[in-house]
């Protein structure tokens, strides 16, 4: 039987375009000092670390994980390096919770971060096509993204319209959140008449390019009261691929997202998602996305999500909060982001979220993926 | 029918790539003020105020115990070879910079090899021009008897680098194995498009693979496509970036050749691109535009092209 889990400390920087005050592992170390910080401990108090950081060619330092344990003061304690692309705070996260659920560890601190200022992005990313194979017509991820969202306007009717209204969300929730760097409100005309980088996607879908680095505390159950009494406790995790190039891939429905949310549901006792959870943080590497997640996830059915966007129900005041931080439009850091959306989430139900809080929030879902969208997870936590 | 490559390998040479990746890199605090005073010849070290530990060069973070209160020191210029080795490019040493705590790395100059020894005194030999580098320092030399120097108080530092350039240019050799090396080949000599029966869905798996994705079963059986297909996801591309090999705007599209159960990626041309997302989409018939190439890649395809209603017959 696996042991509760709960997060209990959460830190993150303040995310911006360029930071050339710190090095990599100076970032690191804002955030681990803010998290440990919220936990009431100090790094002697950690059994183990989990490294989470997006691509080496982001940053050309390989194996990052020696320098940063250098720089949290980790040396001699056990650590694991976890990249899984923009899921790769997601992924770390799990690795922290496997160790702590399976009785290895009582207190896992996981880091996530990219310094995406320092190297070439959109041909770093490129480098997860098959040198092959389409390769030579990759633009990161982008121009995949932007032709299975066209495939999906006819089929889901996930218009540009609707997308835009993501974006108008995101930005305008990202105001409350102190950690984002794009403070910025923009309408629907705004988004609709931004330059196309590769159309539909418009340069107000794209989130930021941002440095930023991210921390969580999990703890098991026993000395979770020496942190907080209100720990978010992890009630479900998972992580689900699909094959890379195979027949059944339609793109149209996210199925190991699908997947993903139906497993954690179950053990989270979730059956309608819609109504019992409080709010959800997704990770939109483009507004497109959003859209697609509010189907996979379940908190409409498909083709209901530029009516459920365009009902202002997923507003921070609505019956089904999305991304009230602001989701990846305020800051996007890629290694940490996905690992902010399980802090935006926890911080919700441990009652910190601050001006983007949304009230009484008991029971939250966050949400993260990686690769050229083959790679998804769901965390579910609870107050 | 073809029959299975395990029984016809086709040996082709791997295919050479290059990734060329331009960085900025932002050294921090501590190996900020390294590199701007290696310009003033002075060699910076940093002393965590907790631990009293120096590591030299500076460091942002105390290596041993993580104290992050860190104070700039001027170190000296001596120290003590702690391990060496000799490599194709010079002796590489292991040294401890008199007053530091922890060894770093550099070069031995004006030195054999059996000179050497754990112990020797050794000074720091700076480059004849200023660079803001840790090869502002050349190297050490052997300095016997060189006096036991102290780390001071570092006056007046200079601002932190705030970024240093740097590039990876990094060479790939990729095999091609007996799938992809016999589909590639059928390119490059036939100008035809060949996968595997898929075992799980009735259709064609390019690129080809031993296994089938969804049945787990091996493949084998050979199955060629004609060059036409149907675009299924296609988005118009206008961003520049580094390392781009088509020059925007184009049309990436995923294309579901006939008779494949997979996708291929490709680019569409020849069309008028100010309507590009009216005159393709998905749905859109498209034909492969042969380039005259016959390098065995997807790039002896030059582009797509959507085929006129009308003349579908005839390009089958």
């Amino acid at each position: 039987m696996a042991r509760h889990v709960g997060i209990v400390g959460i830190g993150q920087t303040h995310h911006s375009r360029r930071r050339t005050d710190v090095s990599q592992a100076g970032l690191v170390r804002e955030a681990v000092d803010r998290a440990l910080a919220d936990a009431k401990l100090t790094i002697e108090e950690i059994d183990s670390v989990v490294v989470a950081t997006g691509p080496v060619l982001f940053g050309a330092v390989n194996m990052p994980e020696k320098w940063v344990v250098d720089a949290i003061g980790a040396r001699l304690k056990p650590v694991v390096r976890i990249t899984s692309g923009g899921g790769t705070g997601l992924a770390g996260a799990l690795a922290g919770y496997y160790q702590i659920a399976g009785g290895q560890h009582e207190r896992v601190l996981v880091v996530a971060y990219d310094k995406l200022s320092e190297g070439a992005l959109q041909y770093s990313i490129s480098t997860l096509y098959d040198p092959f194979w389409g390769r030579e017509f990759a633009v990161g991820i982008m121009g995949f993204s932007a032709a299975y969202w066209r495939a999906r306007m006819d089929v889901l009717g996930h218009t540009e319209e609707a997308a835009a209204m993501v974006s108008v969300k995101n930005h305008k929730n990202a105001l409350k959140n102190p950690y984002a760097h794009v403070k910025k409100e923009v309408t629907v005309e705004d988004v609709m008449k931004s330059r196309p980088l590769a159309w539909p996607i418009k340069l107000l879908d794209v989130p930021p390019i941002s440095d930023g680095a991210a921390a969580i505390v999990l703890s098991s159950e026993k000395l979770a009261a020496h942190s907080t009494d209100r720990p978010a406790w992890i009630r479900g995790m998972g992580y689900f691929c699909e094959a890379d190039n195979a027949a059944a891939r339609s793109m149209l429905v996210s199925e190991p997202l699908a997947l993903a949310a139906r497993r954690v549901y179950r053990s989270a006792g979730i059956t309608n998602p819609r109504r019992q959870f409080d709010v959800v943080e997704v990770q939109e590497p483009y507004t497109c996305f959003e859209l697609s997640y509010y189907e996979s996830l379940g908190l409409c059915a498909p083709g209901e999500a530029a009516e459920l966007i365009a009902s202002g129900a997923t507003e921070i005041d609505g019956d089904i909060p999305v991304n009230p931080s602001g989701g990846c439009m305020g800051a996007n850091p890629i290694g940490a982001a996905a690992l902010v959306r399980l802090i935006e989430a926890a911080a919700q139900v441990m009652g910190k979220a601050g001006d983007h809080q949304v009230p009484n929030a008991k029971l939250a879902l966050a949400q993260a993926g990686g690769g050229w969208a083959n790679l998804r997870g769901v965390a579910v936590v609870s107050a | 029918m073809l029959l299975a490559p395990d029984t016809h390998p086709i040996d082709r040479p791997p295919l050479k790539s290059t990734l060329s990746m331009p960085y900025t890199l932002t050294p921090g605090r501590a190996a900020g003020v390294f590199l701007a005073e290696a310009k003033n010849r002075r060699l910076v070290g940093a002393r965590c105020v907790s631990s009293g530990l120096v590591s030299v060069p500076a460091q942002d973070f105390c290596p041993a115990t993580g104290g992050s209160e860190m104070e700039l020191v001027e170190a000296p210029e001596t120290g003590t070879i702690t391990g060496f080795t000799q490599t194709a490019a010079g002796i590489i040493a292991t040294l401890r910079i008199d007053g530091a705590d922890f060894d770093c790395v550099h070069r031995i100059l004006e030195a054999s090899f059996d000179e050497l020894e754990i112990g020797a005194r050794v000074e720091a030999v700076w480059a004849e021009e200023t660079t803001q580098s840790i090869l502002a320092v050349v190297g050490f030399r052997l300095a016997p008897g060189a006096p036991v120097g102290e780390v001071r108080p570092l006056q007046h530092a200079a601002e932190p680098l705030p970024m240093v350039p740097y590039h990876l240019d990094l060479h790939y050799e990729h095999a091609f194995g007996p799938f992809y090396g016999r589909m590639f080949d059928e390119i490059g000599t036939n100008r035809r498009l060949i996968g595997v029966r898929s075992t799980a869905i009735d259709g064609a798996l390019l690129p080809p693979r031993e296994v089938d994705d969804i049945s787990y079963t091996k493949t084998g059986t050979w199955m060629t496509v004609p060059d036409t297909g149907t675009v299924r996801a296609m988005s118009v591309i206008h961003l520049e970036f580094k390392g781009q090999k088509e020059k925007p705007p184009y049309i990436y599209a995923e294309i579901q050749l006939d008779g494949a159960v997979t996708r291929l990626i490709h680019s569409v041309k020849g069309i008028d691109m100010s309507r590009a997302s009216e005159l393709v989409k998905p749905g859109t018939r498209v034909r492969a535009v042969w380039s005259d190439a016959r390098t065995g890649a997807l790039s002896d395809i030059s582009h797509f092209e959507p085929v006129p209603d009308g003349d579908e017959a005839a390009s089958l």
